[in-house]
């Protein structure tokens, strides 16, 4: 990775976020690609909480038009589900199909081969990675008060 | 002697085949046993203040099981809210899909530190409740109500201690001999299902007793419980709702003082609940509807408002909106009653993780 990363401590769990692309508030990268939009994933943030990946569907069609929130697919991993929404408006262009037969690799090349879907738009609401590790913060302290200081354990 | 212990039945809402069945083998199987005396009742949710049901239960002062087709917590307060009161007897009838977890969870919450309403004017009784839904066919819950029972004969002791005050004389006397005071405090009027409790003893050592069978059929209702045990009285619900459900006691406690005013299918005022306090027990979503934790043993922890689904409060605005229209009033969206915890941040305003902390506790990270 070209741009170094930037860590932010889950209590004593360690997550990593390249600078070399920006990050939606749902918790997802996103990595400009060749022609316009970008390529999306989950940060470490959401794939700690997830934990492992077992299953993982869409409800929508390549090549569709997207309102931001807009549900898009689901998700099962051993300790969470999760309904799925478009981190930004515009035109869902492409699954990475290779997840459907094997979710897996969302925790294994989770920056990598474990990008879940390309969607041309604007993304002008996008974070810097500076800026997602601030909300991050922002909500973790939050988070921290209600946890009872269980995650530092 | 051991003391008479009431099972109260009660029924589903609707004549389900099913349901009827079960209900129907729990008080064939216990008319043979002497030491309990079952009373059926229509679907406790619904009965009405000052309704033959809710006289019949407040006839009933010693410890009573409660089956019925609710979540325990749901069923407790809404007996509590009708005056209907006593200690939260433990059960230990798991729902088939719930884990051990849960008894850990709910141990967690009860170590935090905010002061909560709790019961108050608790009868030195007690009440276990049967989630009639959480298991198939009626053998547990038959083997549960006999464990209870013999807890039951043997805690006349250990229950004063656990109680922790000294009781006075007579509320001793009371809880000793309940089917005296029972026979006392059995509501007057010659409509009322008086042959309830401690009928006659001479019954009790001739086969079969009948069970006593409230004949109602209340109109469904829908309201708001809240659970004193989560409440910390922090008035959000009263700001959120705007059809005069909520109102103060005159020790300034919250209550539910209008229930009836509330909209039927709208659970808007529990999702803005910070402690989970609000039950509407006939939502079909566990948590709102009362179910032990925040996602109960076995169902998995929802992500979703984390990974961008509009926020609780969003649903619980937009919910509200919607009843708001439905009543030929303007909807007002966030702008009025919104959680006072939203407005110390003004940089992140309903931020999704809000929603997502309560759950975090089930991570194990």
């Amino acid at each position: 990775m070209s741009g170094g990363e930037l860590v932010f401590w889950m209590g004593k769990f360690e997550a990593r976020f390249p600078t070399d692309r920006r990050y939606a508030k749902n918790h997802m990268w996103a990595a400009p690609v060749e022609g316009g939009g970008y390529r999306f994933g989950f940060s470490a943030y959401a794939v700690r909480l997830l934990q492992d990946v077992y299953f993982l569907e869409w409800s929508i069609d390549p090549d569709t038009p997207l309102r931001e929130k807009q549900e898009i697919g689901a998700i099962e991993s051993s300790k969470a589900e999760s309904a799925l929404y478009a981190p930004i408006a515009g035109r869902l262009t492409r699954f990475n199909d290779d997840l459907l037969a094997d979710p897996s690799t969302i925790n294994v090349d989770l920056y990598g081969r474990g990008w879940l879907f390309e969607i041309e738009g604007e993304g002008g609401e996008l974070l810097s990675p500076e800026a997602y590790l601030l909300h991050l913060e922002a909500a973790w302290e939050v988070a921290e008060r209600t946890l009872k200081g269980q995650f530092n354990e | 002697m051991a003391r008479k212990v009431t099972v109260v039945i009660s029924q589903g809402q609707s004549a389900n085949p099913e349901k009827r069945g079960l209900e129907e083998a729990l008080v064939g199987a216990l008319l043979m046993d002497h030491n309990v005396e079952v009373t059926v009742i229509p679907h406790l949710y619904d009965l009405a203040p000052g309704s033959t049901g809710m006289l019949c239960l407040e006839g009933i002062t010693g410890d009573m099981i409660v089956a019925s087709w609710l979540f325990p917590r749901a069923a407790h307060w809404t007996l509590d809210r009708g005056g209907i009161k006593g200690h939260f007897g433990q059960t230990l009838l798991e729902s088939e899909d719930e884990d051990e977890d849960d008894e850990a969870a709910e141990a967690e919450d009860e170590a935090d530190d905010k002061p909560r309403v709790g019961g108050r004017d608790l009868p030195n009784r007690a009440i276990y409740h049967l989630h009639l839904a959480a298991q198939k066919g009626p053998e547990p819950f038959i083997a549960e109500i006999k464990r209870i029972l013999s807890e039951a004969s043997v805690q006349t002791v250990g229950l004063m201690g656990w109680i922790g005050g000294s009781p006075k004389p007579d509320s001793l006397a009371r809880y000793l001999d309940p089917g005296k005071t029972n026979g006392q405090a059995r509501p007057g009027p010659a409509e009322s299902p008086a042959p309830t409790n401690g009928s006659s003893p001479d019954n009790a050592t001739t086969g079969a007793i009948e069970p006593i069978r409230i004949d109602e059929t209340p109109a469904r209702r829908w309201y708001p419980v809240i659970d004193f045990s989560r409440c910390t009285n922090c008035m959000e619900c009263i700001d959120f709702c705007l059809f005069g459900v909520y109102g103060v006691d005159a020790a300034e406690t919250i209550l539910v003082e209008q229930p009836d005013n509330c909209r039927k299918g709208c659970p808007a005022c529990s999702r803005v609940c910070p402690e989970n306090a609000i039950i509407f027990p006939q939502h079909k979503t566990p948590a709102i509807a009362g179910s032990a934790v925040e996602s109960a043993g076995g169902l998995k922890i929802d992500l979703s408002q984390l990974f961008g689904a509009p926020s609780a409060i969003e649903i619980a605005a937009q919910e509200r909106d919607t009843e708001l229209v439905a009543a030929g009033r303007d909807a007002v969206g966030l702008a009025v009653g919104v959680p006072k915890r939203q407005a110390n941040k003004p940089d992140e305003p309903k931020d999704e993780l809000d929603d997502l902390i309560d759950q975090l506790d089930d991570l194990d990270l």
